[in-house]
């Protein structure tokens, strides 16, 4: 490699990375990036548009997973996920779980499930964002008590398309009909004590 | 007979005598078959002798060799480019089916804890509902 790659790679990387910063709506904070030396297990997908649409070029249109999989991601604009498995419980902050969960408190997104369960520790919090009564992005946080993964779904999602899932990947067919952000926030299922 | 008739019929005869049919010799058509191939053997090593002479000048020998090297390395790249933007899609598509399978088995978790959730929770009463206790 030249001498003028070597230092025009870096930059490129430097000018690409706020780019993708922008298009996720989730910024994990540094408590979290550092849990993968814990972790016994990563997975970390960072999928922009013109990565899904050149991914979703080779899904098959045979397997009908992947055809609805194509369906699914062809209007998204990316798909950020974030697992870690550890050996032992307490491995991550509940302050940093708690600091990714505020960042969705806001007027356009709508928490449309949180469970608290105090029984297993399992907390789920599910939250839709809502452009012009659309969804166009989805959030989901599942802090167990071995496992936490940070969902990030960027993009108009249509209702059906969603339910669509529930036949594939083992997505709920959730009940969801958006007529606008209030309807959506009572949604919420409060906690299991 | 005029003295005219008298002197045709010598030519007439020697007319007759070189045009008449005459059989041809043993093996003639043999030969002719022959000699026809030679010729024809002949004429292609001659053309291919021209043709392939062009290589007999080193400059022209090395540039056919040049070109051909340039096209068999052109095609290797592009092969190997091809297979590699294969294995770089399907590893792609690996991973996008990776998220959608978590995003999904989470989904699954919270429908899950929140069906718990309804499940323990006792039945309203309906009797308390009534129109009447509304108003």
């Amino acid at each position: 490699m030249s001498t003028l790659t070597r230092k025009l790679v870096p930059l490129i990387l430097l000018l690409a990375f706020p780019a993708i910063l922008r298009a996720q709506d989730m910024k994990l904070p540094p408590g979290v990036e550092k849990l993968a030396s814990k972790a016994k297990e990563t997975v970390e997908v960072n999928m922009d548009g013109p990565m899904l649409h050149w991914a979703s070029k080779f899904l098959s249109a045979e397997d009908p997973e992947e055809r609805k999989a194509a369906k699914l991601v062809a209007n998204l604009k990316g798909i950020y996920v974030r697992s870690y498995e550890f050996s032992d419980e307490g491995a991550y902050s509940a302050a940093d779980v708690e600091e990714v969960r505020a960042q969705f408190r806001s007027p356009e997104w709508s928490r449309v499930v949180g469970v608290r369960s105090e029984r297993d520790g399992d907390n789920v919090d599910i939250f839709f964002k809502l452009e012009n009564e659309k969804m166009a992005g989805i959030v989901i946080i599942s802090a167990e008590a071995k496992e936490l993964t940070f969902v990030n779904i960027v993009g108009p999602l249509e209702v059906d398309q969603l339910a669509d899932l529930g036949g594939e990947f083992g997505i709920p067919k959730l009940k969801t009909k958006p007529q606008s952000s209030k309807p959506m926030a009572k949604a919420d299922k409060g906690e299991q004590k | 007979m005029t003295e005219s008739n008298k002197n045709l019929n010598p030519l007439e005869e020697s007319l007759r005598n070189a045009l008449r049919r005459e059989d041809a010799p043993e093996g003639f058509v043999l030969k002719v078959l022959a000699r026809a191939e030679q010729q024809n053997i002949a004429a292609n090593d001659a053309q291919r002798t021209s043709w392939l002479s062009i290589f007999s000048q080193p400059l022209l020998r090395w540039s056919a060799v040049a070109a051909v090297t340039i096209c068999l390395v052109i095609g290797g790249i592009y092969y190997r480019n091809l297979q590699r933007q294969r294995a770089e899609g399907e590893a792609a598509k690996q991973q996008l089916m990776l998220a959608l399978r978590i995003a999904g088995s989470k989904l699954q978790l919270a429908k899950e804890k929140v069906n718990e959730i309804n499940t323990s929770r006792p039945e309203p009463q309906l009797q308390n509902r009534s129109p009447r206790s509304r108003s």
